[in-house]
Formats: structure tokens, sequence, C-alpha cells
């Protein structure tokens, strides 16, 4: 980053942090660019596109009704006007109003939010226990066919579609066992079956880079090094192979916050759970345009800010991220010059 | 030869050329007509005479499914094609300029890949109305920021390849290089990473059609079949996990076969 | 030895996949080595030697199999333990120094707790103890700072520190035996003498027996009591080693010796009558290189990196001029600088007479014509996705150098030139040895008939017996087309066979250049004579 030039003389710690802080405002900055360019730059008038999906053909035409509707959910003013507007009542957490329902945006997002938290947390961590397990169990598996077959299964999670998970699994558990409720959002029975919908993909791509991350660490020198000092298997595996595996792993967690953005979308309409994807739904369903562009930020702001988290951690578990953070220029002699690195 | 002997390539393809008959000769395959009851077996389970049953308007579902096919496929593929390119061509621009360019387009791609893929299609859908195109036009600008990423590493990762090096101290010129060397070597992976988004890009259309953004009824779309059929999932189930399956299975064909492009066996 | 051995091997086979992929890797080896000893283990790759190193571990690769015969250690049967009960062997009775430092330590643990482990698994020692202990060892195997060193990872130390790590951790709970897999060849040649003579110490300090796999005969010769030498797979001779040596039984072993550069220290002669001079070549230099510098800007602000500090050389017509160097000396850079692939910062570079700093553009293009490179790595300097034919012929289409019809009789004469059947024509560098691919990336510099080569450490990505073909194959060439020949390499012994005048370079300064006879029999730099010294197989040479 350019701009950490300018702050050297601050210690080495905040020279470590203060671009990723800087990096996680750009993103929410440029994705409400990108979001608000996407939607005015795209055809069509969004108030009377909001008009038609309630009202029919009966929508108001009148100008003088439009333009107070527009005034009201802050679509009034020039685009440059609009843009700068809505970006700073960003920090003041006001999102605007929605078209469709007249609430204000901010709290629809704050009452459905932690819906979606409880389901999402609970599909992360299904996921990468799932993951870690399967992994572990594919690099100790013995012939090499029941590998493969191991190394077959997790991949199968991204490709089953979200609804059909759901729809299976509510058939199933829901009214033939009766174990769990097949809809609403009531206690911690109602998240089992959506968390396990959403862990299929999540842990199908934890285990994409899990598994390439533990068999290359297997590979590795070091690994065998380890083998010859006579360790034992749990040893080996724990504090040599998983040790280095479990650090790209989490690198992908900002990646895995998307995706469960995205996928809650399905998983809460087909669950029937009012959180952040269903009110995306309805609001897209209603061509309510303040409200997609508040669900948006509010995703952008939470990747934004898990991806800091997760950059951040990286350079406390990666020792070779950790000295050189913390290496001042006189200590830096000490690290000799890398070896193999040629003068080409 | 040993590619064409693999069971499961075998099956990948076996199951695609079916959906290519699909979707070219909907007749050939479809039993019924996709639009008409077929007497008053309503939520009929699946039988010889109805493989997939028959839904609430008494029509065949089977048929409905392979009618079906066209337009989920289409959008799909338009949707990979339209980010293949235009995220190979970014990522060329992007990975052979270099320096400022280079920087400024990794910053826009990078908050593409930041937004998720089905929030992304999601506001277009919202701003452009519903519809299968505009599902594939939001699909596709979702896929465009990892194509123009792998394509970036590639042409970064060939252009500092010792065989560029030679080309230079040949005397080649720069576009010559470019053209003969950086571009063949670097597009293999776009191709074989174009299979793998297209599988992505089924899920992602049906799950938007299954929300209720695409092609409004009677028109049948693998997502809103699923959709459809939920309302009986207490007493019916097949008609929801049927189509579903279809869409698995494809899926799966697509990736069987991309996984032998890609050639990582 | 009176004794038993440590190490008995009784016909060994291993063999890797199965069916009809089945490949027989090592087909009825024997071995005894006795306490105290060093066996070596000689052969190209492909020879089987490390599989055999494997082998004794009892940590051989997936899909490959030990299909018959005993390793004992200690006459204790290895091959019919559990590995439940090799474990308590490996690292306790059977050490293990691994070919890669760079690789081969964790990167995420302090190298200290690296050692304790190995010491805390074999020996009754607690956590403090078995970390004192590991201060101990690092002290033991030359590692100056020992306790600063143990709280630090390896990406904080050096390859030479890194592989005096590794020995300690071979030698930490004091083995019988210990598995040596090519410990140097990863590492520079000064600092490679240093890896070895602590492994001598260390052997003759605990009575170790070494079992030493190396590609390098000359190694072999410096170290080891006994040599076996492998050829696909089987032993073909095996003795003690000085006699292997000086008089070798088996045709390769002939062969081996007869390439190693580090047993001869003889200029090669061409093999082919040297083109006549042209009357009215000037004496003058052909490359006039005055003050070049190079400075790669740092990252992070950690400061730049001074890269190439003022180099000075003269290269006369048709000679073969060497610039030697360790990695991080200035060499390639240098190199890389006068085949303009990269800019220098300042200083001029004369071809001829013309200031080749100063050109820019289409006439750079058309003038690159009269240098051309061969770099190090065969196979990555060719295009993937054409054929032999293309490649030999592009420098013609860069430079619009005859018909389409003349190219292709061309493209056979060029094969033929650098020893290559036409039947080579079709194919793609993924299908050619990394002999063969040198060939053709020669044949390609020759296309367009250029005057000076730039040959960058073009033989050190090749096994010795193929090292020597190339190398032969350079020097014919030279004399049949009256080349000019800019070396690069970071082998004194493989120069010592080729050149005629040398550059010593170290930090990015020449440290002397002169006639090659003059630096290698009377060098003046203390860096040279370090270097000369280092060469393995001087005690052999004659």
């Amino acid at each position: 980053m350019r701009s950490a030039g300018r702050l050297h003389r601050a210690g080495p710690v905040l020279r470590f942090v203060a671009p990723k802080v800087l990096q996680a405002l750009f993103v929410v900055w440029a994705t409400y660019t990108v979001t608000f360019l996407l939607i005015h730059a795209l055809p069509g008038d969004p108030v009377l596109a909001a008009l038609a999906v309630r009202a029919g053909d009966a929508a108001t035409t009148d100008p003088e009704v439009l333009d107070a509707l527009r005034a009201q959910y802050g679509l009034d003013g020039s685009i440059l006007h609009q843009y700068v507007s809505h970006f700073l009542a960003l920090f003041r957490g006001d999102l605007g109003v929605s078209m469709a329902t007249g609430y204000d945006v901010s709290d629809m997002v704050a009452r459905a939010l932690p819906k979606t938290v409880a389901v999402a947390a609970l599909a992360l961590v299904l996921g990468f226990v799932g993951a870690l397990a399967f992994t572990i169990a594919a690099y100790l598996a013995r012939p090499q066919w029941l590998r493969g077959a191991i190394s077959q299964i997790p991949p199968l999670g991204i490709a089953i579609p979200a609804f059909l998970t759901g729809v299976v699994l509510i058939s199933v558990f829901a009214f033939q066992l009766g174990w769990f409720p097949a809809s609403g959002a009531d206690g911690f029975a109602s998240t089992v079956l959506p968390a396990i919908t959403l862990s299929l993909p999540t842990g199908a791509i934890f285990y994409q880079v899990f598994s390439a991350a533990v068999f290359e660490a297997g590979e590795a020198g070091f690994v065998r090094t380890a083998r010859a000092k006579g360790l034992s298997q749990p040893v080996v595996i724990g504090r040599h192979i998983l040790r280095n595996a479990v650090l790209p792993a989490i690198t992908i967690i900002g990646l895995q916050i998307g995706y469960l953005a995205g996928g809650t979308a399905v998983v809460e309409t087909v669950f029937s759970r009012d959180g952040i994807g269903r009110i995306t739904v309805d609001a897209v369903l209603a061509r309510d345009i303040n409200v997609v562009t508040g669900v948006v930020m509010v995703v952008a702001v939470i990747y934004a800010v898990t991806t800091m988290i997760v950059d951040l951690l990286y350079g406390v578990l990666d020792p070779r991220i950790r000295t050189r953070v913390a290496a001042k220029p006189r200590t830096r002699s000490h690290a000799a010059t890398p070896a193999g690195g040629d003068d080409a | 030869m040993r590619r064409l002997l693999n069971p499961v390539t075998l099956l990948s393809a076996l199951v695609l050329v079916v959906t290519l008959i699909a979707v070219i000769w909907p007749g050939l395959l479809a039993p019924y007509d996709p639009f008409d009851s077929v007497g008053d077996a309503r939520l009929e389970a699946p039988s010889a005479a109805h493989l997939f049953g028959t839904d609430a308007l008494a029509r065949d579902v089977f048929s409905r499914v392979v009618y079906g096919a066209r337009l989920s496929l289409l959008a799909a593929v338009l949707a990979t094609t339209a980010g293949a390119v235009l995220g190979g061509l970014v990522g060329l621009i992007s990975g052979t300029a270099g320096g400022r360019v280079d920087f400024a387009i990794m910053r826009v791609i990078d908050v593409m890949l930041a937004i998720p893929g089905i929030l992304l299609a999601l506001i277009v859908v919202a701003s452009l109305g519903f519809g299968a195109v505009s599902i594939a036009i939001g699909v596709g600008l979702g896929a465009t920021g990892s194509f123009a990423r792998v394509m970036r590493a590639q042409v970064m990762r060939i252009r500092n390849e010792e065989y560029i090096e030679a080309a230079r101290t040949m005397g080649l010129r720069r576009p010559t290089i470019l053209f003969r060397h950086v571009m063949p070597n670097a597009s293999q992976p776009i191709v074989a990473m174009a299979s793998t988004e297209l599988a992505l890009a089924i899920l992602a259309v049906s799950a938007l059609s299954f929300l209720g953004f695409g092609a409004q009824p009677p028109t049948p779309e693998w997502g809103s079949l699923v959709s459809d059929g939920r309302q009986f999932i207490a007493t019916a189930p097949w008609l929801s996990i049927m189509p579903g399956s279809v869409i698995l299975v494809v899926v799966l064909a697509v990736n069987g076969l991309a996984r032998n492009l890609g050639g990582n066996r | 030895m009176s004794a038993a051995p440590v190490l008995r091997v009784t016909n060994l086979h291993v063999t890797y996949g199965s069916g009809s992929a089945r490949h027989h890797a090592v087909r009825g080896v024997d071995l005894e080595l006795g306490a105290g000893r060093i066996l070596a283990v000689v052969g190209e790759s492909g020879s089987g030697k490390s599989t055999v190193a494997n082998a004794v571990l009892g940590l051989l690769p997936d899909g490959a199999r030990l299909t018959e015969g005993v390793v004992e250690v200690e006459g204790v049967h290895l091959t019919a333990m559990r590995e439940r009960a090799l474990r308590r062997v490996r690292g306790d009775i059977v050490g293990y120094v691994p070919q890669d430092p760079s690789r081969s330590l964790n990167p995420v643990l302090r190298i200290g707790e690296q050692i304790a482990e190995a010491l805390r698994r074999h020996t009754d020692l607690n956590r403090a103890d078995a970390a004192a202990r590991a201060v101990e060892i690092l002290d033991e195997v030359g590692i100056p700072d020992p306790e600063l060193r143990a709280r630090q990872y390896p990406h904080e130390l050096s390859g030479g520190l890194r592989q005096r790590v590794l020995i300690g951790i071979a030698w930490a709970c004091t083995p019988q035996l210990v598995v040596a897999d090519e410990p140097t060849s990863a590492l520079d040649v000064t600092v490679q003498r240093h890896v070895l003579d602590r492994m001598e110490e260390l052997r003759a300090a605990h009575g170790t027996a070494v079992l030493l796999i190396t590609h390098d005969l000359a190694v072999a010769a410096d170290r080891a009591d006994d040599i076996v030498v492998m050829q696909h797979g089987q032993i073909v001779e095996s003795g003690k080693a000085a006699e292997v040596l000086s008089n070798p039984q088996h045709e390769y072993t002939r062969a081996l010796v007869g390439a190693a550069p580090g047993l001869h220290s003889a200029r090669m002669l061409p093999r082919v009558e040297p083109a006549a001079v042209t009357a009215g070549t000037s004496d003058a230099p052909l490359l006039t290189v005055r003050g070049l510098q190079k400075t790669y800007p740092g990252d992070g602000g950690a400061g730049a990196v001074h890269a190439v500090k003022g180099v000075d050389l003269d290269i006369r017509r048709r000679e073969t001029f060497a610039i030697v160097g360790e990695s991080g000396s200035g060499k390639s850079t240098t190199a890389r600088m006068i085949a303009r692939i990269i800019d220098s910062d300042s200083g001029e570079i004369r071809f001829d007479g013309e200031d080749l700093t100063a050109m820019e553009g289409e006439r750079l293009r058309r003038f690159r014509q009269y240098i051309q490179v061969v770099f190090q790595n065969p196979v990555g300097s060719l295009d993937p996705r054409m054929t032999v034919e293309r490649l030999v012929t592009e420098p013609l289409r860069a430079q619009r150098f005859l018909s389409r019809r003349e190219r292709a009789a061309t493209a056979r004469e060029l094969l033929d030139q650098v020893r290559l059947g036409p039947e080579h024509l079709e194919r793609r560098p993924a299908q050619l040895s990394g002999g063969q691919a040198q060939r053709v990336a020669i044949a390609r510099a020759l296309a367009v008939r250029p005057e000076l080569l730039v040959l960058d450490e073009p033989v050190s990505a090749l096994d010795v017996s193929v090292q020597e073909q190339v190398l032969q194959l350079l020097v014919d060439l030279q004399a049949e087309h009256g080349l000019t020949y800019l070396f690069i390499s970071h082998d004194l012994a493989v120069v010592r066979q080729i050149s005629d005048s040398i550059a010593v370079m170290s930090k990015g300064e020449v440290l002397e250049r002169g006639p090659a006879a003059e630096v290698l029999s009377d060098p003046r730099s203390e860096y040279t004579r370090e270097l000369l010294a280092a060469i393995p197989g001087q005690v052999t040479a004659s």
C-alpha cells in the first residue's frame, strides 16, 4: 500500500494495521459506489418501478405526487447529491426508508440480522468441522482408491442446489420424523435444518482449500523431517501438518461470508425465516431499491470487517509475517537474507 | 485414450447429450405438452406414465422439466460466456498493461469479488426487472471478477516464464509475443475455469428463478418448478425434489467433464 | 570392522505404481555399512539411489512398495516392523539429513522446539531440559548465538544454517546410523564444504555410520570410505572409494568419472577443425563493459538491493569468458543486462564499438540477432505449446530471415548441428529430456548466426553425464562457428573445463579477472582461493 509510506515514522504495528483498516474502508466505499452506479446506470426509474409493482396499472403518474415520493425516499436532487448524501448517511447508521413498507431500513435490518447470524454462524462451524473431518479422513485413508472415494464426497456439497437440500431436509426431518420445525425462527431447533443446508456449500469450499493445504503440507519436506524424527502420528498431523494448513483456510472466511449472504436468500425462503435474506428477496420482488442497497451495504461492512480481522489474525499466527512486522531495521540484519534467491 | 474410458467422464457426457437434446428438440424427450393438463390426475405420485408425477394443474412434471431446460441452461451459458469474455479481456489488459492501469482495474475487481455474486445479481434484477435475461446479466457480472483475476494471474505468471524472456532476446515484437506466446498459454486455464463456472452459473440461475425473479408462469424453468412444488411439500414432495435432482445431476455432469478438462486427475 | 555392520541391506526390491504403469525402481540392492564409516551411494537421477535411502528410513512415498528384501539396523529387521515400532527407531537409532534445507523445517515452529521435540520423543528429558539441550546442540553444529537462534523461525536463518539445524536434529539422539540424502546439493559450494565438514566431525565424535546419497562423484570421493555406484536400480560397481575412482571397472562408472567436472581440471578441446579466422577481424574486444550498475528497489522500505556495483569486463572475440559467483553475487544480473533483458541503471556496454545501453525499439530488436541467450532451465525456456521445428525457427521469423520453405530445411540443419535427429522436429518440450531440451535451446540460439552467446548456467539443471556432453557440444560449436561465449556459472569446476578468461564476482563486484589459467593457479583474492578450495574432489583429482 502506497499510503503506508507516509506512516513510516509510526510504530511497526501501526504500519501493519493501518493499511488493513484503509483497505476495509475502501471496500465499503467501493461497494457503495458500484451498487450506486449499477442502480443508476441500468435503465428504469426506481420509484416508478416500485409503484408499478405495488399498484399495477393504477399507479399514479401525477408528477407532483411522484416528486413528493422521491423526496420521501431520498431519491430527489442531482445524482451527485444523492451519491454523497447517502454515503454520509451510512456513517450515521441511516440506510433510508423502505419504498414498499415505509419502515426505516436500518430498523428492518437490525431486527432481521440476529436470526440470520445465528444460522450463518452455526453453518460456518458445521462446515469447518465437517471439512476438517473429511480432510483428515482422506489424508489418512489407505489404499489410494479409498482416499479417492472419500475426497469425492465434499465437492458434492457445492453441486447440490440449496433449495433441494432444504426441501429434502424438511420433508424427511420435519414432516416424516418431526424432529425439527419446518419453518419459522423460534429457538435453536429452528436453526438446525437451515444451518445444515447452508453448511454443505460452506464445508465444500473449506474442504477445497483445507485439503489442498493439508496434502501440500503432507508432501512437504518438513513433514518428512518430522516423520524421520520418529514423532507419533497425532503429533505429525496436529503440530506439523494442520498448523500449517489452517492458515490458508482462515483466509477464505471472508469469502465464506459472501457465500453465506447469498445462500441465506434461498435458505430463508425455503424455511420461511424472516432474516436478512428474506428481506432482500421481498425487496427485490417489490423493486424496493432502498432496502436492497441497505442490505448490500450491511453485508459489505460485515465482509470488510471480517476480512480485516482475518488479515490481522494472520499476522499474529504466521511467524513469517509476525517477525517482519516486529522487526525494526536494526534487528533486520540479524535475519539472514533468504537462501536460494539468486540475483536473477 | 484413458480419458475416454473413465466411467465418470462417460456418464457425464451422456447426461449432457441428453440435456442438449432437451434444449434443442424438447419434443423428442417430453411425452406431453408442458402447458396442458393431462386429464384430472392432480398431484399424482411418479409412475411409468408420469415419471416425475403431475402438478396441481395436472400437468406432466417431467415434460415441464424437459421444456424448462432451454431457458435455464441458455441463461447459464450466456452468463458464463459473457463473464469469461469480459473478465478474460479485462484480465488480459490488466496483466499486460501493468502499473497504474493494472492497479486501478484490480481495485475494481476486488470490489466485484467482495460483493457476493447473488447479491450483485439481485441488484441487477432489482433495477432491470425480472426475466431470464436480467438473471443472465446479473450472474455473468458476478462471474466477471473471478475470470478477470484468474486471467491476470495467468498473464503475470507467463510473462515471467523464461520462454517469454527468450522470445524477447530473439527480437520478437511485443504484440507477437503477446499473441503467439502469452495468450495461448494463458487461455487454457480460462477454458477449464469456464466449465466449472458454468456449473455454478446453472446453480445461481436456478436459485434466482426459484426466488421468483425469472420467467413468469406458466413458462417452465427449473428453479421455479422447485418453487411451485414447495407448497405441496408435505403431501407431494416429489414435485420439488424431482426437478431439483435434475439440476443436481446436470451440475454434477458439467463438473465431471470440467474436472477432466482441467486435467487434475 | 570386526563387529556386525550397523546397516545391512539384502536384495532390496522397490516398485512404484501398479499394473501397466508399474516401475521397478530398485532391483536387488545389497549394502553393508560399519560403525564410524561413510558409504556413498552415487548415481544420476532415476538411478534409484534416493529410493534406497527412503527404504532404509521406512519412509517410502505413497504408491511405492518394498516387494522383496531386508533392511537390518544393528541386527534388527526394520522391514518386518510395524509402523508404530518403526517410529521408535526413526530419530533415535536412525537419523536423517534431508536434501533441501529451505523446505525441510516447519515454517511455523521455532528452531529450538524442532530439535527439542525429537529429544522429548526419544529420551526422558522434560520440556525445560530438552529446550536447554537443543541450544547445546545448535552450539555443537557450529551455529553462532545458539540461544537467539533457538528462539527464531526457519525463515530467519540462511540455507547453510538451516542445514546445520537439520544435521543437529539428525544427531540429536546420537543415532547409530544417519541417512543423508543429497545433503548439500541445494547449497553454495563454500557452504557445502562447511556443512560436510560438520557432518564428518559428528561422525568421528559419535562413531556414527553414515549413508551418503549423492549425485556428485567428487563429493563422494572426498568424504566416503566406500562407494556404491547405481544405475537403473542396480549396483553396477562397489568398493573402496579411492579404488573405485582411480580404477573404475564398470563402463558406466568410467563414464561418470570421466564426466565429473570436479575430477578434471583440464580445459576441454574441440573435436572438430576450427573454422579459419577470417582475415581482417580486429583484435579489439567484441564486448566491453564499463561501470555497469543495477539497483533493485527494496520492498516495503527495507532498503534497495545494490545487485551490481560498477562492473568492468572485456570479452575478446572467439573466447569463452566466464563469470563465476555464488547466489546473490550479481552474475546473472550482469548477464541479463548485457543481453538487454533488463535495463542497466548506469554504465556502458559496447558491442563491436556500439553502445548497447543507448539502443531502443526497432534498432534494438534488429540488433538482438548478434547476441543470443541460452537459459538455465532448458524446459522452461521453451514455449510448451510449440513443436521443436517452430521453436528453433522462431528467431528466423522474428528477424525475417529466409522463406518458409528454407526455414523448414534450416530446422533440420540446426538440429543436426546440436546432434539431434530429425525425428525430434515434431516433438514438444514436454516430450524432451533435459539434455535434449537444452540442445534445442542452443540450436534456437544459433539460428540467426549470432556472434555472442550468453550462456546463463546452461548445464546446472542437467545430470553430470549430460552436462559433459552439452559442454563438449558448446566447445565444438564455438570452434565450428567462431562464436564468443559469455558463460555464467556458480560452479568453478565446470568453468575450469570451458573458459579462457574468468571473472570472479561476489556481492555485486568483480573481485578479480584474468586468463583462466592465471586465476585458477594463482588466485589473487581470498574469496577465489576459498572457492577453489571448496571444489569437491581435490583429493583424488590428479
